[in-house]
Order: structure tokens, then sequence, then C-alpha cells
């Protein structure tokens, strides 16, 4: 048994109380008026009682005696008594609650959430805690948070408890248990093998509850160590949920003015459902269809629709299922928009032809120029200006990276430390750039792997190239492969500025001398190749922009890159106010407002520059039925019972004690009185 | 509490002509102021023969027995039963707590007056009904069946609110009828000075007395619980008390134990103690209760 006051330091005002009762029963008491004939044998009976008055009146008066038992009873309620069902043991606890968008899930019964549920439990579990218990809460979506670190104060973890809101993120307990970690596993204070080394602190066994839905991917990357790990389900392992898992919008290049919107919708819940799917935008209904769809199917929609100008669509769900979030969806179409593009070659045919493509022509205007071109200061002032949206350095660098993104074909971007205005290189000269350098010799290459995940390599099948001279390509830090060969990575992706530079490792065409320019592969022949260069256009020259409006998850930092000439840029939601976003240098802008799904525009005075929409998207988030375990490096912790964890508390039987004798007391009274 | 006043006669029709037959019994041997129609345990002068005597010196030469002398050549007395009137008094304590319980205790009480005195008019004795009040307030004396009216219209002029000490309306009763008789008190005797000097008084006159203890049965066992302040009707004092069965418990010890001591003390000096319960029809109480005691027969 263990007791909780309440009242602080005024518990000792509860002393008084029982006092208070029996001197106003003595002092205050309201006395019935009745006529007797006489009082005489009265007198003589209060005679008798008055030998031991006091204690007469105070045993044999029942309802004072029910009231001090009623106040007794109050008195108790309010030390909460109350015993645990299980004792923790170890005195250390870490409480990791789930505030990912699953938890926002209502099927717990009783009008609240999954999250709602799991605050509740903590609560409780932390109301349980004796004195000499510490505990610590973190929180875990897309990112982890330590609410609050390891104390002892229930006062402070409860209003900790409390501040923490749902968020419509996916889930990521990596980090979560990471910091869990810390003095449950201490690290060495250096290197293993040190002589020297010591040990920094002792480690400190401490249960690790988590309260999720199991809602995450297995935990690999981490070893629990002296975590007691406690999985406590929060949801059921039967729901049903309807979720949107993709939606976007495109223009027919063909026939700008139509736009067709896909979707899909799945059922990731156990049982069967059907629904009616409606288009809107901004609030106008455009076009509805419905779904029916068994557990564990799903269904491709499309819509199509008349508009020019921009649209901001949202697709919902007629459904009330126990996760809301997935029910609805945003895709945003930007006003048709062609990107200019710089072509600095000394005559490559297959670039000239891949981005004179009938596709490519609807959506860029591209300028050909040859290296010469970029020892002007036409150039200088293009470059540094960012007028082109992408220019493409076929077997040449210039001097110094312009201010937009690039394509170096069989060269290197020039180091940033080169003065401005040095010559033109050709890759012959082996010049290596600082953060970018070739990784191996010229030699014959054949592919090994292509990142299909990256919008540039979609649709692409390359295995079957031929590449007779290539080299390897060593990018910056933060590079992205894009496709790695047999001697190392062939094409590679690297931020710079807000910008990206996109480095192949081989040549297109090679030219010998004077002679003709010669093939150094075949993939010019490929199918591949014009749709490389579209994807080359749509995402690294930003024409990607003129199909469909990207889409991000909720709690995702946003850079956009606008066109250079806008100023002060705003980003409004729609049907909604306005966001605030930090404007970087180059005409870059980062949204970090990004919880709340939606569709949002980027506009300029009044102009739109920019769509965007934030989704969720995410299977797993959307996969809501609770697992019976989960897997924590590579250990599988199962669900336990948080009920039998939880404090089981007197204090309402005892207040409903107290209301029994209270009514008990007044039946006597009243029938005394009547 | 109820307090009520009863409409209803003070003796029906059916009990008057019962009550005819009926015949007030005194333990004492008095001697009447006029002749009536009791046979006294006195000898005396009347034509019912009772027994013989020897004649002594002196003796009234009437009532020797001529026959007898005749026969035995002695002298004897013939001796008759004397037949004489009783002097019937009926005290009603006409205080304010007579003034209780439904019917009330003074209703009840000057019922029970009412039928004694009856019983004692048909046997021409005489009887006076009167209220223990302020001194100087005269009630009739009565004789004959004929004066049945005056005392009834006497009876019923009575109201409560005489708020006189026993002590005081006995002491006023036994200055102005310094005879001897029959008393009968009908009081609920809950005087704070006390019954027993008033008690005391009329046995030192030498009458015979009987006590009705009127008690109205919320005297007995009173409905009351929880915090009351009692208010005296009498006085105005006021009691205050928190009832519970503690308390009513310790009230009916009381109260028995006060009961005891007036039995005691009634038993003592020779006093017929009677508690009369208002609720008792009064009928019964005359035809049955009170002739088992031998008040009547």
């Amino acid at each position: 048994m263990s007791w909780i006051p309440t009242l602080g330091n005024w518990i000792w005002l509860l002393a008084l109380v029982p006092l208070a009762i029996v001197l106003l029963y003595f002092l205050k008491l309201r006395r019935e008026p009745v006529e007797v004939p006489s009082t005489y044998l009265w007198a003589k009976t209060i005679e008798d009682l008055h030998v031991n008055s006091l204690l007469q009146r105070l045993k044999r008066s029942l309802l004072l005696l029910l009231q001090l038992l009623a106040v007794a009873l109050a008195a108790l309620a309010v030390f909460r008594p109350g015993i645990r069902g299980d004792d923790a043991g170890q005195g250390r606890t870490v409480f990791l609650l789930d505030t990912s968008a699953s938890m926002q899930a209502t099927d717990v019964g009783n009008d609240e959430s999954r999250f709602e549920m799991a605050k509740r439990l903590i609560a409780s579990r932390i109301e349980s805690m004796s004195d000499n218990e510490t505990a610590m809460l973190v929180t875990f979506s897309d990112r982890p948070e330590t609410v609050q670190s390891f104390t002892s104060d229930r006062r402070r973890l409860s209003e900790a408890l409390r501040s923490v809101q749902v968020t419509n993120h996916p889930t990521d307990i990596l980090g979560a248990l990471k910091a869990a970690d810390g003095l449950a596993n201490p690290r060495r204070s250096s290197e293993v093998g040190d002589v020297n080394d010591v040990q920094v602190a002792d480690a400190l066994p401490a249960d690790l509850l988590i309260y999720s839905d199991g809602g995450f991917r297995p935990v690999t990357e981490f070893s629990l160590g002296n975590l007691i790990p406690q999985f406590i389900p929060i949801g059921k392992s039967k729901v049903t949920n309807l979720a949107i898992t993709a939606f976007s919008a495109e223009r027919n290049l063909e026939q700008p003015g139509e736009v067709q919107a896909f979707a899909t919708v799945m059922n990731l819940g156990t049982e069967p459902a059907e629904c009616t799917a409606t288009l809107t935008t901004e609030g106008n209904f455009l076009d509805a269809e419905s779904v029916s769809l068994e557990p564990g199917d799903q269904v491709g929609l499309t819509f199509s629709l008349e508009s020019e100008e921009s649209v901001a669509l949202q697709l919902q769900l007629d459904v009330k299922d126990d996760l809301a979030l997935d029910n609805v969806a945003f895709a945003g179409l930007s006003p048709l928009k062609t990107v200019s593009v710089l072509l600095v070659t000394p005559g490559n045919t297959p670039l000239r032809l891949g981005l004179s493509t009938p596709k490519a022509t609807k959506i860029c205007n591209t300028e050909i120029v040859s290296p010469d071109y970029l020892q002007t200061d036409t150039y200088k002032t293009r470059a540094e200006a960012g007028t082109d949206d992408l220019i493409i350095y076929d077997r040449c660098s210039p001097a110094a990276m312009p201010s937009t993104n690039t394509f170096f074909v069989g060269a290197l971007p020039p180091s940033s430390t080169t003065p401005e205005g040095g010559s033109a290189s050709t890759p012959e000269d082996g010049a290596a750039s600082i953060g970018w350098s070739w990784a191996s010799e010229m030699s014959p290459v054949s592919l090994v792997d292509v990142d299909r995940t990256h919008p540039m390599m979609r649709y692409l099948e390359l295995f079957s190239l031929l590449i007779f001279n290539g080299r390897a390509v060593k990018g910056p830090e933060g590079s992205l492969e894009l496709i790695g060969g047999d001697v190392g990575s062939m094409m590679v992706l690297s931020p710079r500025d807000g910008f990206q530079d996109l480095v192949l490792g081989f040549e297109i065409v090679t030219s010998d001398g004077e002679a003709s320019d010669q093939a150094n592969t075949n993939w010019y022949a490929e199918r591949s190749w014009p749709v490389f260069m579209l994807n080359v256009l749509r995402y690294l020259a930003g024409a990607a922009e003129a199909t469909g409006a990207a889409s991000f998850q909720p709690g995702e930092s946003i850079r956009l890159r606008l066109e250079s000439a806008v100023s002060q840029p705003v980003v409004r939601r729609v049907g909604g106010g306005q966001v605030a976003v930090d404007v970087g240098p180059g005409a870059e802008i980062s949204v970090v407002e990004t919880s709340e799904p939606g569709n949002f525009r980027v506009e300029s005075q009044e102009r739109l520059i920019d769509l965007f929409a934030i989704n969720l998207f995410d299977r797993t988030e959307s996969q809501i039925m609770t697992p019976s375990s989960v897997e924590i490096g590579f250990e599988s912790v199962d669900a336990s019972n948080a009920q039998v964890e939880m404090r089981r508390e007197f204090w309402r039987w005892a207040l409903l004690a107290m209301l029994g004798l209270l009514a008990a007391e007044w039946w006597i009274y009243s029938r005394r009185v009547a | 509490m109820i307090n009520s006043t009863s409409t209803t006669p003070l003796l029906s029709p059916d009990l008057l002509a019962r009550l005819e037959r009926m015949e007030l019994v005194s333990r004492k041997v008095f001697r009447g102021r006029m002749k009536g129609e009791r046979k006294s345990k006195r000898r005396g002068q009347s034509v019912e023969f009772h027994d013989f005597r020897n004649y002594v010196a002196g003796d009234d030469l009437r009532l020797i027995d001529w026959n007898l002398y005749a026969r035995l050549d002695q002298l004897f007395l013939k001796l008759f039963q004397e037949e004489e009137d009783l002097h019937f008094f009926a005290l009603v304590d006409a205080s304010e707590s007579m003034n209780f319980g439904n019917p009330t205790k003074l209703r009840v009480a000057m019922q029970l007056a009412a039928a004694l005195g009856y019983v004692g008019m048909c046997r021409s004795d005489r009887v006076s009904v009167q209220v223990l009040g302020p001194p100087g307030r005269r009630a009739p004396v009565l004789r004959g069946r004929a004066s049945l009216w005056k005392m009834l219209q006497y009876l019923e002029s009575i109201e409560s609110g005489h708020n006189v000490s026993l002590y005081d309306g006995i002491k006023d009763f036994s200055v102005r009828n310094p005879g001897n008789g029959v008393v009968v008190l009908l009081s609920d005797l809950m005087d704070k000075q006390g019954y027993e000097s008033a008690l005391r008084m009329l046995v030192g006159r030498r009458m015979d007395v009987f006590v009705m203890h009127v008690l109205s049965p919320e005297e007995i066992d009173p409905p009351l619980r929880g915090d009351r302040r009692l208010i005296d009707i009498e006085d105005g004092d006021a009691t205050e008390i928190t009832i519970n069965a503690y308390a009513i418990e310790r009230y009916k010890e009381t109260l028995r134990s006060f009961i005891g001591s007036v039995k005691n003390f009634c038993s003592r000096r020779s006093i017929v103690y009677l508690p009369v319960r208002t609720e008792m029809p009064v009928d019964a109480v005359i035809t049955k209760y009170l002739r088992e005691r031998g008040v009547v027969r």
C-alpha cells in the first residue's frame, strides 16, 4: 500500500476538519423545538445523561459518528491509497511514447484516441511511482524528443506528459531508443583498446516501457543492453482503415488543359470496407467514385478534369474508419511552365537529340553554345544571375560554379577555390576539384547498380549499356550515387547551396583530335536515353513542377528553389493562413511548419510561384493493426498488459463509501427530525 | 404532539345506565352528615338487622329485643346496620400539562370524575367534583342523580390552564373541605415541586385517597427522535436533548422509576394508586378496571 498526498503542504488542515465538526456539532446544533406536557421527566433523563455527558454524546450520537467516519474516508481519499499490481524492480523507468500519426486512431473506444489512452496509461504509471523511483519521458514520431529527463518528481513528469501532443508524422523509434540508451548503457570515454580507457559511468539498468501501436519497422541497429523492454500495445488487432496511399495530378502534355489525377486507395484494415472517394478543389465538387475493397486489396482511381490554371486538389474518402488522417490526400498542379537549358558542348548529337524530342521541347527551351562561350561576360552574368534552370557542361567545366543546377558529362565541376575567370579545362587535364575527383583510371565500365528510387532514374533500364571508357567519380560529402559501375560510382548527384550538380563519369561521344565524334557508349541508341534526358529536365531543370506539385510527408523540412527574380516569397495553405518560411540565399526557401497535411502555394506579390502538398502516404502508418510483438535489436518484445502495471487506487471506493455514509446519515437525520 | 378537545358527551347514556348500579367503596368508616343509601360499617339505626349484643347500663331501651328477653330472661340489644351518606371528592388537575394527548388527559380525567361522581350521586352520596384551580374557586356540592346536569355543566366549563402546583391546589381544597371522605385525585403528577407533600396533606386529613395517575401514550413511549428542544407547555421551560434510542431508553427508565416511586409512596400511606392510560375506554376503566381494584362495586 502506498500513499500519494494530494494536498501537499496543506495536509495538516485535514486534522482540523473532524475537530471543527465536533465543535459545530455541539455549538451550532439546530434543534427542532417541540412542546411536551412537562419536561419534568426529561430533565431527570438528561441529568442521568449528563453524568458522562460528553462521552455519552460522542458515544451515542450516531449522526456524529457517521459524519466523522465520512470525513475520515474523505481524508483517506485525499491521501490516495493504492497498491501497484506489479513491481517494476529497476527503480528507473523510461517511457517511450509514440506520437506518430497512427496514434490518432480511435479504435480503443471511450471516444479517445490511442494517443490519449497511452497518455492515460503513462499518467497512471507515473502516479504509482514511489518517491525513490525515477523516470524519463521520450516521445518519438519521425524524430525523438526527450520531453523530461530522469527525475523522481512525479509532478514534473505529469506536466511534461500533459504538454505532449500527437503529430501527423511517420514513425522512427531508433532515435528515441538511443535517447533512452544513454544512461543504461554508458559509452566508453575513448576508442576500444585504449589502455587508459575508463568507463564513464556505471551502467544503470532501466525499464523501457514502449507505449506504441507498434507501427514501426523492426529496429536492427540497436542493442538493448541494460534496458529491459516492455511493449505496451495501444490499439486493437481488428481495425477498419481505408487509406489513400498515393495521389498525384499531371497535365496531359499533348493537351495541356487536360489534367489527370491518380490515386491509390488501400484497405489496410482487417474488415471489408466501402466508401465514396470525392475529389474537390478548394471546396468545389469535381468528381466522385465509389470504392469497395476487401482487406489488403488496393484500387487505383483516375479522375480527368479540365484546367489550364493551377489546381489544388483534395481527395476525400467519405468513410468513418479508425484513422481519419489517411482518408484525405492533397495534390497540386502548377500552371504550365517551360524551363530554359543551356547546353555547353563542342558538339554532341545525342545530347542535342535528347533535348529536342517532342516531349522535351514542350517543357524546355534549349540553347546550345560551344565551350568558348564560358569565357564571355555574357555567360558570367548569366551564370551569376542563375537565368538558366540547368546548364549542361559536356566535356568541359566552367571556372566557377553557376548559380543554378548543373549536369557535367565526362567532366568534373571546378574547384570552388579556383579563381574566377579560370580557363575552361578538359577532362584530360585531370584537374581534380576539391570535393569532386576521379576515383579510377580510364577503363571500360560495366554497370552494376542503379538507384531506381531516384526520380531521375525512373523508367530506366541501363544494364545493357556498353561503355567503352569511363572513370569512377567521387563526389563531395553528401553525394548520392545514382549509377554504380564495376570501377566505382559512374553517376553522382551532389547538393550545393540549394542547387544540385549531377556528374556523369563517362562521355557520350568522344572527339579524338580533329576527327569526327565517336560514340563512347551505346546509350543514345537505347530507349532509356530520351527518357533519362526527360527525367533530367523534369527533376534537375525543375520542369517536373510543370507536371505535378511535389508531395512531402508531414514533419519533413521542405526546401524549395524559386526563380531568382522572386522577392518576398510567402507560403500559404490552401484554404488556410500563411505559413512561416525562411528565405535563404539564392532564392531558396525552407518551410518547417509542415505538420498538417494540405495543399500549399508559394506566392510572391500574389503571383503563384510554386505549389506543394503534404500527405501522409505512409503504409506503415496506415497499417494500424497492433502487432503482438515488436522487434528491437533482434529481440522480440512481446506485448504486455499495461493494466497489470497500473496502480490500483482505492480513493474512489473511499469516496463512494463516504457518499454512502452521508446518505445514511441524511436518512437517519431526516427520520429523526420528521 | 396533538392536543384535541372532544365534543362527545362526558358520559354516554349507556354508561350512565351501568353506573347507576354501582357504588363507591370506602375502606374507612366515616360519619356522614346525612343518612344516605349506603350500608355503613357503622351500627346504627336502620331497618337492616345486623347483630345482637348484651345490654349495658345506659343503652337505649328502645333497642332491647323484648321477645328475646321474654324467652331467655336476659337483656339483649338488637343492632342494625347504619345507612349513611359518603363524602366523595373528585379532584381534577387542570394544569396545562393535562391538556395533552388525544383524547387529552384532562378530558379523560373529567370523564372519570363525572362517572365516579354520578355513581356517588346515585347512592345519595355527597359529591363534589372540582378542579385544582386558583384558590377561592368553589365547586358545587351535589347529591342525588338529579344533580347530574349540574355536575356535567360544571365539568364542561373547565378549561385547562390552571397552572397551580399540586400542593397549592390540594391545600386550597383541604382548607375548604375539612370533612372526611373519599378523595379521588386525577392528575399526571408531573409537578416539578413534587406530588408527595400534596398527597401527604390528603392523608393527614384522614381521607380515603385514590390517585388516578393519568398518562397519555405519548408520555409513556415518546415518538420523538433527533436533536430537539423540548419546551414545557406549563412553564415554557426549555430542555435541549439529542433523542436517540439510548435517551428514549433512559426516559422510559426514568418514567418507570417515577411510577414506581409513586406506587411505593402510595402503598406506604394506604393510598390506592391507579395508573390510567388515556387510550383506555372510559367505560372499560370504570366498569372493569376500577371495579377490579375495589374503587367501585
